[in-house]
């Protein structure tokens, strides 16, 4: 049992002992849950040397047969995840102690936790495809399992379906992908399939890579298949924090990312995964502008942020792409903490209509959430700041000048959906008390309130903490970017030749140096924030908040109020035709087809039956006779045959 | 002077198919039981018949194990015609059709 195999085995375990005796530890499984995550956290620590060593730490499980090998690989690109995985998820889980503390299933959601836990790291860890693909599949139903974990309610079933339906959707790409790698190369590890990418035919290429980045639009909810994003913040916060804000979302990236060597050969299909997520991040922004629910605010801006990530990876920029999913696992998970405090603080209240004037009761939670804030939309010196513009950047130096304007005017646009959710929540007047009516929302009174609350209340630093320490990470994590004096930065240096087929020019460049780039994005921002701060922050408009946010929930413009109407086209495209092939199944195919099937083959049994039945006489002479005829032809049959030869 | 064997067996053709016509056509059991003794026997003629003629003793033999059947098969099946008279209280065997489907 090595340190790589406790690192990849220990969430099973408590996974598996959680779901075992869960009802029987009660609240002590929180302290399992996270006791489990935070230890593969430090083996992956004591790991760290020996994953960025020029071999990397490779580890074969089980050698099955010739080219079906399966291993963990421990390079810098899995470190990292996994240093995300589960240091993020460790405090995380942490965090889900305190936020889960009346909830009577606390066991079962510290299992399930790890469980993913476990299935994301078999993702990053695996050396070979068919592992990946296992592990693709798992984080799929640990997802499906979290967001539904509140079974009881239909909203949460019914988005825990879709994301999982539509994740399916998506494995359909990698599954191809598996099996096309597998014909042309005989193998599924990584080491064999990348060393003879370059054998592969052009179409093979263009295929493999199609099939693989729908997988992971799915898996990140990059657009048309993004639908499910918004709807799994019916799950539990931590959830959204740990599922759909730092990992599995970002398994996409991963993917392409992992498979640079073979995107690196073709253009066309790098290019097609830049314009989607280019796409995706300024459709994210858009919608996030005219979301209520704090946690869709969030849903959307991961959406937004995720697609900077794979714009990063598609056109080629692998180290910006995979530094932006490293700051953002930890601002975003930090910011959709501190959602949570708020929301507990509230009392499950999650629509910013009804908040407000929270900066005087919650000064932890608006201090977390500004810092967070700062770093999400690239405000310098924050960790977002190297990230973000690293990416954009990385869009024009890799020739997409398109791109490049998409992902200015995006930061623009999320700043200024950051800063609203900001003023709505924290500043002017508490409308907590103010009837759902006069603010346009639609859901009864008293609907938030269904969870009446025990009599315990957990600690406040068990929430507090985690949240305290991402906000480390919030600022500083991008300086690992920065290289101070001449040599590379400890970022490039940390990733050595992972990409080495990467950040290679393509196309023209306009010739503005980075700073240049930096200063442009910064005024687009602060623009942003003027325009977020004239229309919901400053005093007079607060004054007359309550009119302003009916006003502006019952004439959002039908774009933004429908989300392009994306929900509404695969409803009517595909949900509707499989429901009236269902029922039409239902009205004729099963009682006429099927069941008439059933009963004409017993219909048929006692038709044969009747049939038999007029043998059975039950007169000896008759049966006599019977026999008499029956040996008269036998003997007839052998003397022609006998007279013939 | 030797009959030739062609007699024999047209004899113990004949015999057997009067024995079998009696047991399609009569309805007494006991009719019947003699109709079966009358085919057994006719088998039996015959295999004496080719045993002479082929000088091989086989024949003879299976004849002795034929006659011993014979007298047991006899012996139940008019064990059976009582049972059933016991029961039925008539030995028509158009009667006792009690096994029809």
């Amino acid at each position: 049992m090595t340190l790589l195999d406790l690192l990849w085995l220990l969430p099973l375990a408590g996974a598996v002992v959680l779901w075992a005796l869960g009802p029987q530890l009660g609240r002590a499984s929180g302290a399992l849950g996270s006791a489990t995550v935070l230890a593969s956290f430090v083996c992956a620590l004591l790991l760290f040397g020996a994953a960025t060593a020029p071999t990397p730490l490779q580890q074969t499980l089980l050698a099955w047969i010739p080219g079906f090998t399966f291993g963990l690989l421990f390079d810098p690109l899995s470190l990292l995840w996994t240093l995300i995985i589960t240091g993020v998820g460790g405090l995380i889980h942490v965090y889900s102690i305190g936020y889960m503390w009346s909830d009577k299933a606390i066991a079962r959601f510290f299992a399930y936790m790890n469980f993913f836990v476990f299935a994301m790291l078999t993702l990053v860890l695996s050396d070979n495809v068919v592992g990946l693909l296992v592990g693709w599949g798992l984080v799929g139903l640990a997802s499906y399992f979290l967001i539904g974990f509140w079974f009881y309610k239909p909203s949460a079933v019914a988005a825990a379906k879709k994301a999982f339906v539509i994740n399916v959707f998506g494995d359909m790409g990698i599954m191809y992908a598996v099996f096309a790698l597998y014909a042309a190369t005989g193998s599924i590890a990584f080491a064999d399939i990348f060393g003879k990418a370059g054998t592969f035919s052009s179409a093979t290429l263009i295929a493999i890579c199609l099939a693989l980045f729908l997988g992971a639009a799915a898996k990140s909810a990059q657009v048309p298949l993004h639908t499910w994003l918004p709807d799994a913040m019916e799950g539990p916060t931590p959830v959204s924090a740990l599922i759909h804000a730092a990992t599995m979302v970002t398994a996409g990236v991963y993917l392409v990312a992992r498979f640079a060597p073979l995107y690196s050969l073709t253009p066309t299909v790098q290019e097609i995964v830049g314009i989607i997520g280019a796409l995706t991040m300024v459709l994210g922004a858009i919608l996030g502008i005219a979301q209520w629910d704090i946690k869709r605010i969030l849903a959307y801006s991961t959406m937004s942020q995720i697609g900077y990530m794979i714009m990063g990876v598609g056109v080629g920029a692998y180290q910006a792409g995979v530094l932006h999913f490293f700051t953002h696992a930890f601002f975003k998970a930090q910011l959709f903490l501190t959602a949570g405090i708020i929301i507990h603080a509230l009392h499950d209240e999650q629509d910013v209509r009804k908040m407000g004037g929270l900066r005087e009761r919650m000064p932890f939670a608006f201090w977390a959430m500004l810092i967070g804030t700062l770093a999400i939309i690239g405000f310098p010196l924050t960790s977002g700041f190297y990230s973000k513009d690293a990416v954009i950047y990385g869009a024009l130096e890799h020739g997409q000048p398109v791109l490049y304007f998409a992902g200015v005017l995006t930061a623009g646009v999320t700043d200024y959906y950051m800063f609203r959710m900001m003023f709505l929540t924290f500043f002017g007047p508490y409308r907590g008390e103010v009837p759902n009516d006069q603010l346009a929302i639609a859901t009864p009174e008293g609907a938030a309130h269904a969870e009446a609350h025990a009599a315990s209340h957990p600690p406040a630093w068990l929430m507090q903490l985690p949240v305290a320490v991402l906000i480390v990470p919030t600022i500083v994590a991008g300086y690992v970017s920065v290289s101070f004096g001449s040599g590379p930065s400890p970022w490039t240096r940390f990733f050595g030749t992972s990409f080495s087929v990467a950040n290679s020019v393509a196309g023209p460049v306009l010739p503005i140096a980075e700073w240049v780039s930096s200063t442009i994005v910064l005024l687009v921002v602060a623009c942003g924030i003027v325009a977020a701060y004239l229309r919901y922050g400053s005093p007079a408009v607060q004054g007359a908040a309550i009119e302003r946010l009916r006003s502006e929930a019952t004439g959002m413009p039908a774009p933004l109020a429908r989300a392009f109407w994306f929900d509404d086209a695969i409803e009517v495209a595909l949900v509707r035709p499989a429901q009236a092939l269902g029922a039409a199944i239902d009205r004729f195919f099963d009682p006429h087809v099927i069941d008439a099937g059933v009963r004409d083959v017993a219909w048929l049994a006692g038709a044969l039956g009747a049939l038999f039945r007029m043998l059975q006489t039950g007169l000896v002479r008759g049966y006599a006779l019977t026999i008499v005829l029956g040996a008269a032809a036998f003997i007839a049959y052998f003397a022609t045959l006998g007279a013939l030869r | 002077m030797t009959v030739d064997v062609v007699n024999y067996v047209s004899l113990s053709a004949v015999v057997f198919f009067i024995g079998v016509a009696g047991v399609v056509v009569r309805r007494n059991p006991l009719i019947m039981l003699m109709s079966i003794e009358l085919m057994l026997n006719a088998a039996n003629l015959a295999l004496v018949a080719f045993s002479r003629a082929w000088v091989n003793n086989a024949g003879h033999v299976f004849v002795f194990l034929v006659i011993t059947v014979a007298a047991a098969e006899a012996a139940i099946g008019l064990a059976i015609v009582v049972a059933v008279f016991r029961n039925a209280r008539t030995v028509d065997v158009d009667e006792v059709a009690r096994l029809r489907g």
